[in-house]
Parts: structure tokens; sequence; C-alpha cells
């Protein structure tokens, strides 16, 4: 042991100043250990410092409160909760009955002599000096000691008068204001000055402004329903702090009157899950913590990080074999004084222990000077500020102790490589005959042929991913370790090459040592980016199948349907300036009860319409029943196939979703729809309703709308399985000929028919047909224009399918294409280091200075092709077996959507498999020719004038 | 002198390289006995086999048929370990050029084979520089080989061969790369070992450093043609003296 101690301190100081003398190539291999580490660790160090503390979370929600008290909304009747007061749920079972809802007072709960704080939020429309924006609105008395940690000041004070707000800095910056300037929400002649700015630690993007109780909601309220809008909803929490605090039984003492509870005392030291109700009840466990899932992610990080360091190893390796073989006469001595093969090995891995503890070194305190420094950033990025520092040692360390594993991987080969030669053969520099490894190709057809045999099963009889993609893995982990095999194959192609060509491949074939390790390593690069490859363009052109336009091509929509379309005229006003516009179809929405009202009937005083469905045409699939139960179980499996046939189970996809499926508008919009249909603009001009869903018409060619004005009413009926009160309108109507695509739109009507059936409408908006597409140009100015009317726009420009991978095909495909030229150029400085005898003998016999560039550049491009040539065979495999088992899976899918009667809504799967010609092609041909190209350019065409053998 | 056992032997000593019809006799039938304070120089032309002898009497090839005794151990049948063992423990080698490792500095290129063997840094280093003052050499014990003349990395070279219990030195030309005078320099180094009472085989082919020998053995095609007696090398010295 002590032996061994000593010799090896012996190898180690050999190594390291064997690093130190050759810094180039040290520097090139501890950066590519370094840098993944530098990675790593980085995100380890981010993730743990913005990984709060309970503590630190509640600071940040609860301030220095001691609880938050939070309606359930539940009429007051006793709940369960989560310990984290997040979820909740009435503690009786209501089955399919009414849910018991509507608000307590929460203040009746509070304990006698408790401080408490109210924390309001609504939203508010308000000026800012570019337009109107959108924002957030709190009404928090933040000065006070109870809420300190929720709101950090930046900059002057929080408010203390009625007329005062404070605004987070993300609103500063983007409402261009600052702390001084007045603000004003729209529609009201309040005016607030702004006196001072912060954040909320947890959110740093928040558009928000602060307030005192009661000084920005209310009168804000007040002065949108004057101008007939519907207020913005409000929700109140209570922050309440009291000696003691609230224990877990208070919590649930609590709960009893309907009220949540985030305690800080419970959160600080949780209940066990025995302890909670709610997690006894049916389908309320606690699911936080699967070991299973725990299980799979380790799995699949443990994958990810084992590939990448095998990809390191085969880069690394063969600069250690570079290293190795410069320094072959140094270790000959080293054997000639009596050192061992164990003493040569423990050189070479020396080399690679040095190397990757300096790069592991290296490694995490870039990362943490790095992550400290760029702290600021990070948090924006994130969004989020950290909670402290949060330095891991032992994390850390076993990152870095990565790094040491790559670096010691890496030096293996050439180790047992170096040490295997004789002591005679190192010191004469004679070469010798170097037998590759017999088993290593055995057990790689043994790994290949198992790899293959699972992924196969996976793809053929299984249907799930990860028996393909382990198995593809496993294959992939066989054909690297088949390489020197492979590579001798390559050899054979030889006598028919030029001279530089054939010199190059069999140097190459002869040396397979040195060239297997790069050659695997731009397979396995290469493999990857093609089976992502081939993924990514088989997804694309099934996106683009599936792909349901929303609109014709090139056609724009521009809706807004908040505060009853007061903004439309303006949105109008810009699409109509900004876009080249050929035609322009208003269109209005169908209003029951206050203008501002929203189409779905939400808050007081607001009703909605719907086209009544007459009974015969309804899908019996589908049919309403009067006991709530699915109506599709009456049938078989075969009765819901043949009925999923039936026009009436038919189901239109489109892109506009309309409310209560009449779209107020004129002839304009069948034009801008592409819908060719004379009698429909005749029916239009004689005040008739166009359908284009065959269902709504009854058996006199009638429409049937049905006014609602008491929701409530209605939504009980709902639930009672009864059709909802309202008034009926029968409208005479046309039905499109054919079944031409509406785009969703299922029924038109003009304005002036509308008005004369008794509808009252209000505007919505406008399609719009184009001359031609519009440039990335005005579209962000529109972007722009649109932003400064704080409005909520449903704007759509139809540009038909765009794929997303495009972008990340071309990151691959140079990652890929880097990598070949990196260990293709490692493999070929290693040639030129051994055939420094082979160029002498050439130029002796008379070949001209430029045979030695073209051999380089030969050798270089020999390693790039046999990688790429054998990686995309490698990679294209797994790529298919994954879309074959998806097939598998959206094909078995699809046959029990049919069983069960859903079938009208999907089609039958379509899952292609393209081939991503431009990528195989720069990556078969440009990347190889570039790596010959750029070995050739850098390679002196003269060697060095008779040097003597570098030891 | 004879009635001591020789500290290298080398009995019936035949080596052949490859078969058939590219079959090259290095060696026949090589018989040779170096003793204590013995410093014997093997001459001849290229190709007569001198290197191969040498490396097949430090262990470094293996003979075809013969054997090779080193303080009485039968290399021929040790293996590879063992033979590692002995390079470390029983014989030095000095080459033509080269010799010291680079990365390491004088004292801890002699301290080698000492830390290859186990021993510690500090005990090592402490033997190292011994044998360095020893040889006048304890200036240079911190100097890296690129910041030593050719003569001094040879007389370094001789220190390690000579480094702890070693007896046996194998020089082969340990001075073919220099000028004239510092070969002299290094050869008297050599002698002044053997004269200590170590055992030097020396492959020359330059008959003034042969001088230096207490024998010479002349190979030719890989046999013994002719051996001088000590006399005989004391007038060659001689002679050669009487050149200069």
């Amino acid at each position: 042991m002590k032996n061994w101690f000593h010799s090896w301190r012996a190898a180690v100081r050999i190594a390291r100043r064997d690093a130190w003398r050759y810094k180039g190539r040290s520097f090139l291999v501890l950066a590519m250990i370094a840098l993944p580490i530098l990675g790593v660790s980085a995100v380890d160090l981010t993730l743990r410092s913005s990984e709060l503390s309970a503590s630190e979370s509640l600071d940040r929600m609860i301030g220095a409160a001691d609880a938050r008290f939070n309606d359930a909304a539940v009429a007051g009747v006793p709940i369960l909760q989560t310990p984290d007061g997040e979820m909740h749920t009435p503690a009786k079972d209501y089955g399919d009955k009414v849910w018991p809802s509507g608000p307590t007072d929460v203040t009746k709960t509070f304990p006698a002599g408790a401080v408490v704080l109210t924390d309001s939020s609504g939203s508010a429309k308000l000026t800012t000096a570019h337009g109107l924006l959108q924002t957030e609105v709190r009404e928090l008395k933040a000065a006070d000691p109870v809420a300190r940690g929720i709101l950090t000041l930046l900059d002057g004070r929080f408010p203390e008068k009625a007329d005062e707000v404070a605004a987070t800095s993300h609103f500063l910056e983007t409402s261009g204001l600052k702390v001084g300037s007045a603000l004003s929400p729209r529609g009201s002649d309040t005016t607030y000055r702004i006196v001072g700015s912060y954040e909320l630690p947890n959110d740093l993007k928040t558009d928000q402004v602060n307030a005192l109780p009661g000084a920005f909601l209310a009168p804000y309220a007040k002065a949108v329903e004057k101008a007939g809008l519907t207020a913005p909803g409000v929700s109140t929490t209570y922050l309440v702090k009291t000696p003691g605090g609230f224990t877990w039984n208070m919590v649930q003492q609590i709960n009893t009157k309907g009220v949540a509870v985030t305690s800080r005392a419970v959160l600080l030291d949780p209940p066990a899950d025995s302890e909670v109700p709610l997690y006894q009840k049916d389908g309320w466990a606690n699911f936080e913590t699967s070991a299973g899932a725990q299980a799979a992610e380790l799995a699949a990080l443990g994958t990810v990080v084992g590939l990448a360091m095998l990809e390191i190893c085969l880069l690394a390796g063969p600069a250690f074999a570079v290293g190795a073989r410069r320094s072959r006469r140094q270790l000959g001595l080293v054997g000639a004084n009596g050192g061992s093969r164990s003493h040569i090995r423990a050189i070479v891995l020396s080399g690679g222990l040095v190397i990757g503890v300096a790069a592991a070194v290296t490694g995490t305190v870039l990362a943490l000077i790095l992550t400290f420094a760029l702290q600021p950033l990070l948090e924006d990025a994130m969004g989020q500020r950290f909670g402290h520092f949060d330095i891991r040692p032992l994390e850390l360390l076993a990152i870095a102790l990565l790094a040491v594993l790559t670096g010691l991987l890496a030096a293996i080969v050439p180790a047992i490589t170096s040490s295997r030669q004789t002591v005679l053969a190192s010191l004469t520099g004679r070469r010798g005959v170097r037998r590759s490894s017999r088993v290593l190709p055995l057990v790689g057809l043994g790994a290949l042929l198992l790899g293959g045999a699972i992924a196969l099963y996976g793809s053929l009889v299984s249907d799930q991913f990860v028996i393909v993609a382990g198995g593809s893995a496993i294959a992939e982990l066989g054909v690297v370790a088949m390489t020197p095999a492979l590579v001798g194959l390559f050899g054979r192609t030889g006598r028919w090459l030029p001279l530089s060509p054939r010199l190059a491949l069999r140097d190459a074939v002869r040396n397979r040592g040195r060239t297997a390790p790069a050659v695997a390593a731009v397979l396995a690069a290469v493999a990857g980016t093609v089976a992502v490859s081939t993924y990514a363009a088989s997804d694309d052109a099934q996106q683009a199948a599936e792909y349901t336009a929303r609109l014709p091509h090139g056609a724009v929509s521009a809706l807004v349907v908040e505060d009853g379309g007061r903004d439309v005229p303006a949105v109008r006003e810009a699409v109509q300036r900004l876009f080249p516009i050929d035609t322009r179809a208003d269109v209005n929405r169908v209003s029951v009860g206050k203008p501002g009202c929203s189409p779905y009937g939400e808050g007081a005083g607001c009703g909605r319409y719907e086209i009544v469905i007459p009974p015969a045409n309804e899908c019996p699939l589908w049919a309403r029943s009067d006991r709530g139960e699915d109506p599709s179980e009456k049938f078989s499996k075969e009765e819901r196939r043949k009925l999923a046939e039936d026009w009436r189970c038919q189901e239109h996809s489109g892109g506009f979703h309309g409310d209560g499926g009449l779209l107020v508008g004129d002839a304009k919009l069948l034009k801008v729809l592409g819908i060719e249909d004379a009698g429909a603009e005749k029916a239009l001009a004689e005040g008739k309703v166009v359908s284009f869903s065959k269902a709504q018409l009854d058996r006199n060619g009638k429409v049937t709308v049905k006014v609602i004005t008491d929701t409530e009413k209605a939504l009980k009926a709902e639930q009672e399985g009864k059709p909802a009160p309202g008034t009926l309108t029968a409208l005479p109507a046309h039905q499109v000929s054919g079944d031409p695509n509406s785009y969703g739109v299922q029924a038109l009507i003009t304005p002036a028919a509308a008005k004369a059936a008794g509808l009252s409408t209000v505007p919505l908006g406008s399609f719009y047909s184009t001359e031609r597409m519009p440039t990335a140009e005005q579209r962000q100015k529109l972007d722009g224009e649109i932003a400064k009317l704080g409005s909520d726009v449903d704007f759509h420009l139809e540009e038909g399918f765009v794929g997303e991978s495009s972008i990340v095909l071309l990151v691959l495909t140079v990652f890929a294409g880097l990598v070949t030229i990196g260990a293709a150029g490692i493999a070929t400085g290693l040639a030129q280091a051994d055939a420094e005898a082979d160029l002498k003998t050439l130029s002796a016999v008379g070949a001209p200075p430029r045979v030695r560039r073209t051999l380089s550049g030969f050798q270089c491009g020999v390693v790039a092709a046999m990688g790429v040539i054998l990686g995309s065979a490698a990679g294209v495999l797994p790529a298919i077996g994954l879309r074959l088992t998806e097939e598998r899976e959206r094909l078995r899918f699809y046959e029990e959507s049919l069983d069960e009667g859903w079938g009208a809504m999907s089609s039958p799967p379509y899952v292609p498999i393209v081939v991503p010609w431009e990528t195989l092609a720069a990556l078969l041909v440009l990347v190889p020719l570039g790596a010959a190209l750029l070995a050739a350019l850098v390679t002196r065409s003269r060697g060095a004038v008779a040097r003597r053998a570098a030891i | 002198m004879s009635t001591q056992q020789p500290v290298l032997r080398l009995q019936n000593l035949t080596r052949v390289h490859g078969s058939g019809a590219t079959e090259v006799h290095a060696l026949r039938g090589i018989d040779l006995d170096v003793f204590p304070g013995e410093l014997v120089a093997v001459m001849g032309p290229s190709g007569s086999g001198k290197s191969t002898l040498l490396t097949i009497a430090g262990g470094l090839d293996t003979p075809t048929s013969g054997r090779v005794i080193v303080e009485n151990t039968d290399i021929t049948t040790a293996d590879r370990k063992a033979l590692a063992a002995l390079r470390r423990r029983s014989i030095g080698y000095v080459f033509q050029d080269y010799n010291l490792i680079p990365a390491l500095t004088a004292a801890e290129n002699v301290a080698l084979p000492r830390e290859l063997d186990g021993t510690s840094a500090r005990k090592a280093r402490g033997e190292a520089l011994a044998a360095l003052q020893e040889m006048d050499l304890g200036h240079l014990a911190d100097r890296f080989p690129d910041e030593m003349s050719g003569g001094q990395q040879q007389r370094v070279a001789i220190a390690r061969a000579l480094v702890g219990d070693r007896r046996l030195v194998l020089a082969d030309e340990p001075t073919g790369a220099l000028d004239s005078e510092t070969g002299e320099s290094v050869l008297a180094l050599l002698r002044s070992r053997c004269d200590a009472g170590a055992a030097g085989v020396l492959v020359t082919h330059e008959p003034r450093f042969a001088a230096w020998a207490d024998r010479v053995v002349f190979l030719r095609d890989g046999a013994v043609v002719d051996q001088t007696a000590r006399s005989e090398a004391d007038s060659l010295l001689s002679g050669q003296a009487a050149e200069r």
C-alpha cells in the first residue's frame, strides 16, 4: 500500500510537470472537461439558491404575519385544506349535486386581539407614458410591520395617503413612468402620485401598483360602472398576527367556517399526511413525493450525465493518446529504470488525474465566481430573488468528482496501450504492430444485437418509448464498442484510391487504437443529432399535416371582447392603417344585459344566449339526459362506431370560437372567409340567418335563439339536467350549400336583422383579407400599437403551418459538425505525430511538399467521414423505432376513442417518418469536406527541419 | 578478481530475429563474465550485435537461447514484474542521449528508480543527493534536463544508473552525442565508479573510449572474435594518452 503510494507520487509529479510543459494540449482537454462542470455546478448553485427555505418563502407570502386567511368561497360550509392552504374542498361530498358557493365573513374567524391587515388585489387599466397598461392593483398597507417581507422597497417610500401609490420596478420600466410621476386609471378623474418603487421578491416581472386599502379599487370600480361597464373582480385575503400563531388544530377549527388558512407555524412544522383529513379523501392523496417519479428522473439524469461523460472521454481520450505517444521515449526510460507496466499506466493515468483535478477546481471555482457575480442577472432571468447564496459542498464535490472521473476514464485506454509497449520499442521508437482488442468488438456486437432486439420489441410489440429509447442507447454503445472493427472494414476500400487518401485510410485502419476513439466520438455526436433531427423532421411533417387553419391563408382577425368592445374602433383603425388590407368585414356579437358584460354572462346584470339545437338533430352520443349520466353508455361499441359517422355527430373544428354561435356581420365576411354561395348573400340581404351547421335548422328551416337573462337559474337547471329557462326567438334561416370551411363561424346575421329580432349587439372586431402577406416589420408595428391600447386583443394572422424545429435542427447540425471537426482534428494531430517518419521517407523518395498537406487533410477527412457514415446509420434507426412506437400508441388511442364514441372528434393517426435530407447532406458531405480542408490548411507543407526524436 | 562472483554472467547467448528467409542471427553463442570493479568495453562494426547484447544483458530483450545471470539471478526465466524490479534494484542504463526525463529535476531523475521501488520521496531524494554529491554533481540537483549541458546530463544519468544498491551499469555509446573532451569526462566518471566497485559494460566504437576499460570484447556478426586482457587495454590507454 505504502509502496503503491510512493510510486504514484512520482507518477503524478511527472504527469503534473508534463501537463505544464504542454500547455496548449492540457488547456484544450481541461476546457473540454471543465466547461460542462462549470455549467452543471452553476446550475446547481442557482437552483439551490433559488430554492427557498420554508421560512424564507413564508416571509415572501405572509410577511411578518402568523397566517393569511382566505375565503374558500363555499358560502361558509366546513372545508378541508392542505397544510399550506393552497388547496381546499368542502368537507361534505356533494357528488353531482350543486356545490355550495358564495362568500363568507372571514372577519368573524379572527381570534380576539389579533392584528389584521387586509390585502386586496384587482386590476385596472392605467395611463402610461406609452398608452394604457393592464395592471394588477394591490391594496395593502405595505409600510406596516406585519407586511414586512412581502414587498421589497427599492426607492422612495410606500404610500401614506389616499392619493399616493408605489409601483413595481417592472411596471415603471414598462410604463415609462418614474417615482414622482402622476398616474390615473382609464375613465377616472382621480390622479395618483407614484411615491416609491418596489419589487415582489418571488415575481420580479409583475406589473403591480400598491395603494392604501380603499384608496384605489373602490373608486375605480365606481368610475367603471358609471361608464356602463363591469367592474373588475377584487379578491381579498387577510394577514393575521396573534400571539402564539396558528397551530394545525386551530387551522382545522377555522376551516369549519369555510375559511382556508396559510399558517406560519403549520408550514414550519407540517403535520404528517395521516393528520391531514383532506389527504384521506378519495382522489386527494398527497402526490408530492412519488418515489417512482423521482427514480425515473434520476435515471434520465444519470443517462444524460453518462452519455455526456462518454462523449467527453471519447474526445479527450485521443488527446491523452497523443500525449502518451509523444512522450513514448520518456515512458521507455522509466521502463529502463525499472518502471513496471503498472508504473507506466500510473504515469499516463496521472495525466488524466491531474487534468481532471485541475478541471474540477477550475470549473467549480469559476462556477462559484460567475454565479455570485451574475446573481442579479440570474435572478432577473428567473424572475425571482435568491433566498440566500446556497452552497452545497457535497453536491459541488460530487459534480467535481465527475470531472476527475472523466479525466481518468479518458486516460484509461491510452494508459493501457502505452503500458503494453515493450521498453525496447518505446526507446527505439519502433512502432511495432498493435493489435486491437478482439473482445471489445464481440461485446459491442452483443450489445448491438441485444439493444436492437429490445428496441425492435419496443417498437413492434409494446408501445413504450422507454423501451425503444433504452434499447437504442444500448445498441448505440454497442456500435461505439464495435468501432475499431468497423474502421477495419473501411480499409478494404483503400486499393482503388489515389496515393494520399490511400495512405490516409491505411494509416487510419492500421492504427485503430487512435482512430477508433475519434471515430466513436464523431459517431456518438452524429447519431444523437441524426436521431433528434429525424424525429423532429417527422414530427414537423405530422404537425403540418394536422394543422388546422383558423382563417384562409393571409387573412387576419382582430377581436376585442372586453369592456363591450370599447377599443374595437381603435384596433380596426390600426390594422387598416398598418396592414395591406383588401377587404374588411366588421363583426358584432350578440350581447345580453349591460353592454360591458362578457359573452358568457358573468357578473351582475349580465346574461347570455345560445342557439337551440332541435332534439332531432342532436347527436345521440352527446344528447342531454335527465339524470346526468353519460348518454353514450346506452350504446354498444359497434353502435358507437356507427354513430360516430352520423352527420349529427360530426364536429367542425375551426379557428373562431364564437360565444352562443351567432356572429353579427354582413356579406363581406363571406368574401373574407372565401365562402361562395350566392344564396347566402341573398339570404343576408333578406334578413335571414345564414347557417353553416345543418344541425341548427329545425324542420321549418328556422334557427332558434334562446336569450337567457337569469344565469344562476340556468346553471341550476343545467346541473339538474333540464333546459335553461329563457326567451326563444325563431329566425328564418338559409343553410349554406355544400360544406364549405367556415373557420368556426356557425351562423351569421346582419346587424339590421339582429336588431329587428330584438337582439342587442356590441362591436366585436373585424376579419380582413390582405393583398399580400404583411411583413415582419408591419406585424411588429401593429403589435406595438395594440400594446399601447392596453386592450386584450385576440389577433390572428393566418400564415399556415410554421415549423418550430428548424432552429433546433440547425443548432444540432452545427454542434455535431463542431464535434466532428474537433474529434477528427485531434485524431489528425495524433496521426501526424505518428507519421513523421513516413513523411520523411515520402519526401526522400521525391514526393512534393503538398503531399504532407493533402495527407493530413485526408487523414482528417477519413476520420470525419467514417464517423458521420456510421453515426447517420446509427441515428436514423432509433428515430424510426420511436416513430413506429408512437404510431402504434396513437392508433390504439384512436381505436379506443372509436369504441367509446369519441371517434368523430379525432381522425385516424398520421405518423409520417421523414428523413431530414438537408441535415444528413450537411453532415455526410459538408462536415468531412470542411474538416479535411481545415486540416490541410493548418498543416505546414514542410516538416520541422530534421527534428530529433522528441521525448 | 576471478575468485569473486561475477555481477553479470552471459552463457552461450544467442538471439535470432525473424524466421525463415528473414532470419537474422544477432548473437551467436556469446559467453561473458563481468566482475565487480571491472569495466568491459564491447566494440564492433554496425550490426555486429553490440546493442542487442546490452539490451539482453539488461533484461529489455529476451535471448533465443542461453542464460543471463545478474547478481546470481537468472533473468531469462524471470517474469516481467521481476525484471522491472531487477532494473530498479540492480541494473542501471545509460543511453547515447536523452537519458533524463524532462519533467523531472536531476535529483528527481536520480531518485526515480528508488521512488518507483516504493521508497518515500524524502528518503529517495536523500539517496539521490548523496549519489550526486559523491560524483561532484550536487550543484545540478535542482536543474531540469533542458537546463544542463549534454555532458552534465550523461553524468547525472550515470549517477542514476548507480543509485542505491545498483552495481551493474550498462552504457550504450554514452559519449556518442558529446564532443571528445566532454566524452572523456563522462568516461572518467564511469571508470571511477567501477574502481569504487561497480561492474560496467560499455558499448562503443571509438577505441580511445574503449581504452578506459579493463577488457575489450570485439564482436562481428554476433560472435566474439577477439578479447583483450586487462594489460592490453592498459597499453591501448597509454597509447591513447601518448597521442594526446
